[in-house]
């Protein structure tokens, strides 16, 4: 079809490209450019984290102690000596109490937190600032202030409670099992209302309130509104932040080990501290590798229930 | 948009190798000590003062490295690792067994001479440093772990030295009832490395072991059961305190909230530091023979000491290396007549402990009346150490605490033990 403009008054289409372009187009020379920009994390991914993850599943399988300097193939032996041993599978047990409590605990009161914060009154700005301290302490530091409030000959809270007559003489909280489990999900719980509360507060400030008013206008109490109105539409963020919360709390090592050790004997010995406990004060790699495959695979479900999510929504 | 080409990229790749071999570059050209003497506050100028004039004598600078005294163990078998082990390192008595595992340990027998060192040092006193026969490590200060009374307390409590252990029950109550808010005897019910030598004594006192020199575990005997109950029976009637690790009795003791504890004669030097008395506290640290099950049975002590070992490597390469030479002068009167009596231990030297600075100090005279003859630590000496105490504290540590009957962790302690034991072959 005649266009009525002369082919030969337009640029000739070259059959080879220019010899400054970039090969295979500009667009893969930004991958390849991503690709440059993704090796130092690579790199220090796979020296961090996925070489002594892969040296320790082979460890796994071996006898490795201060007997044995040079490890040794077992098979899965120290997967049988784990089956076999009451201490281990109690920390399963310890886990498994720790991160339901304190997950639990977090998410109530960080939502009630997140509820009360989300009022207006005067100072709202200023406690909400206030409110992230403990987040934004050190976490040995939380510790030590926990351990100073549990602590047997100089507490405050055995202070309180002897001074008042409410027990006779000072309590030694953390030498129970109940008390240093109790003191160790009180921690957990306190220095993390601060980041559940947040997820809450912002969840809740895109929550419609002529909806809200409308509700109320209805009759609505404030528990059906909680119920009907609230929850439904925080569920996403409820989601993930139980989610995190969970593994959060599988992984959870510093404030254990500062405020009780794992103690009293094995009272709050999760795994993380178990991990330890065998690797540095037995010296056992061997199992310590082992049983660390076996926390890892317990944190595996709710990481792959978290990507997932995530992946979905972007 | 940053654009590489393959040399600068090439670049990259060799920072990133040098970054990964960063251990091998971060170790010190210096010979280096890793101690936990030089990690205690009151004790650090004592150490540098040693590193100080070692240098001035030999002109070899000697890198301090400290590290707290329940970790030093941990960093040597990690650095072993990662190959960044110290020239030397001190030690407790007890962890030799398990460090003596490491490859890069140094024969000492060989670096500075088995026949000098015999010469220098009394059989009982070498035996601390070796292993298997052979000399892993030099003794630095040596003495005894044994029972000390706060005489301030036990005058406030109108009470005079306990001989047995009964009395030794009436005088806690005494303090007890009679000295607000203190702890009796501050045993340490706290940490699996502190936890065995207070029980060890214990079971002793009540004529039973744990372990004998063949490996065979002994703990599950009637005298075992005893002590367990005894320890048991403090912690009900709160004579003793729970959450109490050695550093807790020294504090307790030197501020006057406890009458008795155990520790080595170093507890001198943490007692002076921790009353703000300086020697003035001496007046009160009272080292006394450990209260007996019955009149005429033996008071108990364990042997206890520091060593030092040296490590395979740069400074140790022969005979005129910086660590041989440093080994050898931690050997001489120079540091076994300044640094021991500071530390209020003694010598390891025979010719350091006949130093007028050591024979006039009445408190080594009552310290060696006071604890006798003492003997060997009987988990301490296995490879399998640490794991051993771990067993023993958890299970003392149950008992005390009323998780288990004082039997039941007892019979718990003896098949733990054995299996732990079977294990290490």
């Amino acid at each position: 079809m005649a266009t009525g403009v002369d082919a030969s008054l337009s640029p000739p289409l070259s059959p080879q490209p220019s010899p400054l372009a970039r090969k295979g187009g500009l667009k893969a020379h930004e991958r390849r450019i991503g690709r440059l920009f993704l090796l130092p994390a690579l790199a220090a991914f796979t020296l961090v984290i996925l070489y002594p993850f892969l040296r320790a599943i082979g460890y796994a399988f071996t006898r490795s102690n201060l007997q044995t300097p040079e490890p040794v193939y077992i098979g899965v032996a120290n997967f049988i000596s784990i089956l076999g041993s009451p201490e281990i599978l109690g920390a399963f047990a310890t886990t498994a109490i720790y991160v339901v409590f304190a997950t639990t605990g977090t998410v109530i009161l960080g939502l009630g937190w997140a509820l009360i914060l989300n009022q207006p009154f005067a100072g709202r700005s200023a406690l909400r600032a206030l409110t992230l301290i403990p987040w934004v302490l050190p976490s040995t530091v939380t510790a030590f202030i926990w351990g100073w409030i549990f602590n047997s000959r100089f507490g405050v809270l055995n202070a309180v409670l002897v001074s008042t007559g409410i027990i006779p003489f000072p309590t030694a909280w953390l030498s129970t099992t109940s008390g240093a489990m109790a003191a160790i999900v009180m921690t957990k719980i306190w220095f993390s209302i601060p980041l559940f509360m947040s997820f809450f507060l912002a969840g809740l400030q895109s929550l419609d309130k002529e909806q809200i008013d409308a509700a109320r206008v209805d009759g609505a109490s404030n528990y059906a509104l909680l119920r009907d109105h609230i929850l439904p539409h925080l569920r996403p963020v409820l989601l993930v932040v139980v989610v995190l919360g969970v593994i959060g709390n599988l992984q959870q090592f510093d404030t254990i080990f500062a405020l009780t050790g794992g103690g009293p004997v094995s009272a709050t010995s999760v795994l993380s501290i178990q991990v330890y406990r065998l690797a540095f004060d037995q010296w056992d790699i061997g199992m310590a590798s082992a049983l660390g495959l076996l926390w890892v695979a317990t944190i595996l479900p709710a990481a792959y229930f978290y990507l997932r999510h995530l992946l979905k929504g972007a | 948009m940053v654009d590489f080409n393959r040399r600068q990229f090439g670049g990259l790749l060799a920072s990133g190798a040098a970054l990964a071999n960063y251990p091998a570059l971060a170790q010190s050209a210096n010979p280096s000590f890793m101690s936990f003497t030089f990690a205690e506050d009151p004790n650090r100028p004592m150490v540098q003062k040693v590193i100080d004039d070692f240098k001035a004598q030999s002109g070899i600078s000697m890198e301090p490295i400290g590290s707290a005294w329940g970790d030093v163990q941990k960093n040597l078998l990690l650095r072993q690792r990662s190959k960044t082990l110290p020239t030397t390192a001190q030690l407790s008595e007890r962890w030799l067994p398990a460090i003596a595992t490491i490859p890069e340990i140094v024969d000492l027998d060989q670096a500075l001479g088995r026949a000098k060192l015999e010469a220098a040092i009394d059989p009982a006193v070498l035996a601390m440093g070796q292993v298997g026969g052979k000399t892993f490590a030099i003794p630095l200060i040596t003495g005894s772990i044994g029972m000390i009374a706060n005489k301030e307390v036990l005058e406030k409590a109108g009470i005079g030295v306990p001989k047995t252990l009964a009395e030794f029950r009436s005088a806690l109550l005494a303090i007890r009832d009679k000295v607000p808010n203190s702890v009796p005897f501050a045993a340490v019910t706290k940490n699996p490395s502190a936890i065995p030598l207070d029980f060890m004594i214990m079971v002793w006192l009540h004529g039973g072991r744990i372990i004998d020199e063949s490996g065979k575990v002994l703990i599950g005997s009637d005298a075992g059961r005893a002590a367990m109950a005894f320890m048991a029976g403090l912690m009900k009637d709160r004579l003793i305190a729970p959450e109490l690790d050695r550093p807790d009795s020294r504090r307790l003791f030197a501020q006057g909230a406890s009458g008795f504890f155990i520790d080595a004669p170093q507890a001198r030097s943490f007692v002076r530091s921790f009353s703000g008395k300086g020697e003035a506290a001496d007046a009160f640290v009272l080292p006394i023979p450990t209260p007996v099950l019955k009149a005429g049975d033996t008071p108990r002590s364990i042997q206890w000491g520091h060593l030092v070992c040296a490590f395979k490597g740069a400074g140790m390469e022969d005979a005129n290396a910086p660590g041989v030479k440093w080994l050898n002068y931690l050997l001489s009167d120079a540091v076994q007549g300044s640094l021991a009596p500071a530390l209020s231990a003694l010598p390891v030297t025979k010719t350091g402990q006949k130093l007028p600075i050591v024979q006039n100090d009445p408190f080594f005279k009552n310290w060696a009346q006071a604890t006798g003859v003492p003997l060997t630590n009987e988990i301490g000496i296995w490879s399998n150490g640490p794991e051993l105490a771990t067993i023993l504290s958890e299970e003392f540590q149950a008992a005390i605490l009323g998780q288990k009957s004082s039997d039941a962790a007892i019979a718990s302690m003896q098949s733990r033990m054995e299996a732990s034991m079977l294990k290490r072959g």
